[in-house]
């Protein structure tokens, strides 16, 4: 069993050392620098190698203190003073630890390592699983255990309890390990801890709802209560080894378990796979579906159509929520007087405010992304479409339909305002209406223009459907921080909704005129 | 007419897979192009089609008048994975393609025609192509890219995984093609490249040779393609 570890560890350990290795090459920059030679590089290799061992310690403790600070200690620090911080705790604990068994079992968790020794290099599976499932739960408790010492001891949890906790983990997961090999023995069913079912998924949001929220009402488990569980689990633990030890079929149930391996251990393609048919999912079946116009007009009507789900109707969604925020204003405002007098100070002074509204409510992210996983991921293998007035004149009716597209919102919103303005005791300038509703719809051109720019100057997609432009995740993670600061700025409406109707006209005339000059070269699959 | 690339060279990092292409393409010959994996088969007919920039030289056609460049209509690139629409029935796409180049396409037939041509049945033909095979997609793809009659039609291993009814279909379908065009038709099957090309070129360390038939009965000109592709490996 030491020999199937040894090996399995070092198999690990290079396949490890290779990933890190093609990480950095990923990179930009850093990665065109590096040669190809890299993985022959013994040196590089030992380096890594040495970096791979620490990290393997490293995170053994520094998952665990994370855990405990983040999930439990933290949370804890916010319940209210008469709870029993000794009693919270462990209630917390408990409840994520019965979370965890069922969701990180190790066991059951379909990685490539497994695969690659047990189905492709045929190492006995038994051998191999039990060897390292000890030496996972060794890592699991030996992590847990200082910091289990340290925050018990702050919480006032007795010190047995504190030592027994990390055996409780580990017992904990053999059980639910248990569990399962049990219900193959019996169903000829194995567990996928990737494919949680909807009653383990239901299981853990009860727990979790319980753990975080009965102490906020004052309700935790005694103290008491949770010592016993952890000894009895414990003690249960002794028996599941005894199962996991004997239990005959790991080989056979792997090769259930690792089944979809036989395609492709690579789990870039896995993902791509998973947004296909994603994707797919997004067109509709409808039969009916036809359109009355020619050419491109036709071609853009039926793409619009059949992905009315992803496309239309969030938009009704966003629009009805907008709506009704609007109405509820509308009443507090009528009922109350330092609502109205409070609103109207904000409309006049908070419109910044609504770029980072404007932004979210605008669907040119998901509008380009479909349009490319759905449409031109395949209509720009075909010569034809590459011509530069197909292209141009595709654009022209994409760019029509995000603004429509993202119309009823930004109507619903600027108009609300300007109603909202008025409702609350008006403004002394009365071009502040007006000012109001042509800004918002002006965001809304902007950021519908803006998209489909950058979606067709910068076609950041490869003809995987990877994301392939760092300048593209550059400039949206921009949009995002610049709307996001715009948030916090105060600045009259009039000279605010003035600067953003100037600049909005302004960005959209050079961004079409960009287009129309480069689109030709730029819209292409990337390499 | 005929399709000429002289010094075409195109380098991934270091590693320079088309060092310098230099050949002849005959009008009405259907060319075999065999080359090792990685090769850059692949890679040529993407830089052909202008999907990717070239390190250097040129390719053009050569007609009567003189020399011309190569247009996105001269140039009909089935891929391997056949690649389609899907949200789109097979009709419609097909319509849509009619429809937006009825000035280019110089002897229209109807839809119905078309898709005889390439044994889709009307069924198929209103269903969403999401929903076709492997093979019903791979004679859409074909379809658009012959329709438009491209003077250079690049086919990038496109029988590989058709069903013996469906590669023999268009195996009839290229034969009939390529009168008045160049057909360059890249494979790992010497077999395929033997029975459906009139000429083999070898991709071999980044440039491409053409393999003399000379008087060599068909199992002295297979060795003889073997030899010359092992000569790659070694070179």
């Amino acid at each position: 069993m030491v020999k199937a570890f040894r090996i399995s560890y070092f198999l690990r350990n290079t396949y490890r050392v290779n990933s890190i290795i093609y990480s950095l090459k990923q990179l930009p920059l850093v990665g065109q620098l590096l040669p190809q030679a890299l993985y022959a590089s013994h040196g590089l290799k030992r380096a890594v190698n040495g970096v791979s061992f620490v990290w393997e310690i490293v995170s053994a403790f520094l998952g665990k203190f994370l855990y405990l600070f983040l999930m439990v200690w933290l949370p804890l620090q916010m319940y209210p003073k008469q709870a029993e911080p000794a009693d919270v705790y462990l209630h917390i604990l408990l409840l994520f630890t019965v979370i965890g068994a069922m969701m990180n079992t190790w066991i059951f968790n379909p990685t490539n390592d497994k695969y690659y020794a047990m189905i492709l290099m045929r190492m006995d599976a038994r051998k191999y699983t039990l060897s390292n499932y000890i030496y996972q739960m060794l890592k699991f408790a030996v992590g847990f255990l200082p910091f289990s010492l340290w925050f018990g001891h702050k919480a006032g949890v007795p010190l047995p309890l504190c030592l027994l906790f990390p055996l409780f983990v580990v017992s904990a997961k053999m059980i639910f390990a248990l569990i399962c090999l049990k219900r193959y023995l019996r169903t000829g069913i194995s567990t996928n801890e990737n494919l949680p079912g909807k009653y383990l998924w239901t299981a853990t949001f009860l727990l979790l709802g319980m753990a975080y929220g009965l102490p906020a009402l004052g309700v935790a488990l005694p103290l008491e209560v949770s010592g016993a569980v952890f000894l009895l689990v414990t003690l249960s633990g002794i028996y599941s080894v005894r199962v996991l030890r004997s239990f005959p079929y790991y080989r056979e149930m792997y090769q259930q378990i690792l089944a979809e391996k036989r395609y492709g251990t690579d789990f870039k393609a896995q993902v791509r796979q998973v947004n296909k048919q994603q994707n797919e999912k997004y067109i509709s079946q409808e039969l009916d579906i036809r359109t009355d116009k020619t050419g491109f007009e036709a071609f853009h009507q039926l793409f619009v159509r059949r992905h009315k789900k992803i496309l239309r109707k969030p938009v009704q969604r966003t629009t009805g929520i907008c709506a009704c925020v609007l109405l509820g204003l509308v009443i507090a405002v009528l009922i109350n007087e330092p609502v109205r007098t409070t609103t109207n100070r904000l409309i006049l002074s908070m419109l910044p405010f609504f770029t980072f509204i404007m932004y979210s409510c605008n669907r040119g992210t998901i509008y380009t992304q479909v349009l490319f996983m759905n449409c031109d991921h395949s209509m720009l293998t075909y010569s034809f479409y590459k011509k530069p007035s197909f292209i141009l004149k595709l654009f022209q009716i994409r760019l029509r339909e995000l603004i429509l597209l993202n119309l009823p919102p930004a109507i619903v919103i600027g108009g609300g305002l300007a109603f909202l303005l008025y409702l609350t005791g008006g403004t002394e300038h009365v071009m502040n209406y007006p000012v109001l509703v042509i800004s918002i719809l002006a965001m809304n051109v902007f950021f519908s223009v803006h998209y489909l720019t950058c979606y067709y100057l910068l076609q950041p997609y490869n003809a995987y459907t990877d994301m392939a432009s760092s300048t593209y995740r550059l400039v949206t993670s921009g949009t995002y921080f610049v709307c996001f600061l715009l948030m916090r700025a105060k600045m009259d409406t009039m000279v605010f909704g003035t600067l953003a109707i100037v600049f909005c006209v302004a960005y959209c005339v050079i961004a079409c005129v960009l287009v129309y000059r480069l689109a030709a070269k730029t819209f292409r699959l990337r390499n | 007419m005929e399709f000429v690339i002289e010094h075409l060279q195109k380098s991934f990092e270091k590693k320079e897979v088309l060092k310098d292409i230099n050949f002849t393409f005959q009008e009405g010959k259907i060319y075999g192009l065999l080359g090792r994996n990685g090769a850059g088969k692949t890679t040529l007919f993407n830089c052909l089609n202008r999907d990717i920039r070239t390190d250097g030289g040129t390719f053009y056609f050569s007609v009567s008048e003189g020399h011309r460049q190569t247009s996105p209509d001269d140039i009909g690139y089935v891929l391997s994975t056949p690649t389609v629409p899907e949200f789109l029935t097979g009709e419609e796409f097909l319509k849509f393609f009619l429809e937006i180049n009825e000035t280019t396409i110089s002897s229209p037939k109807t839809p119905e025609e078309y898709f005889r041509m390439v044994n889709i049945e009307p069924e198929d033909q209103r269903k969403l192509m999401k929903d076709y095979s492997h093979g019903m997609k791979n004679k859409m793809q074909m379809l658009i890219n012959i329709i438009a009659e491209p003077p250079l039609l690049l086919l990038d291993e496109p029988l590989t995984s058709l069903d013996v009814v469906v590669a023999e279909e268009m195996k009839g379908l290229l034969r009939q093609l390529k009168k008045e065009r160049i057909i360059l038709f890249s494979t790992h099957i010497m077999e395929l490249a033997l029975d459906l090309c009139d000429e083999i070129v070898i991709l071999n360390q980044g440039r491409l040779e053409e393999v003399e038939k000379e008087n060599l009965d068909s199992s002295e000109f297979k060795d003889k393609i073997i030899e010359m592709l092992k000569e790659e490996s070694h070179g």
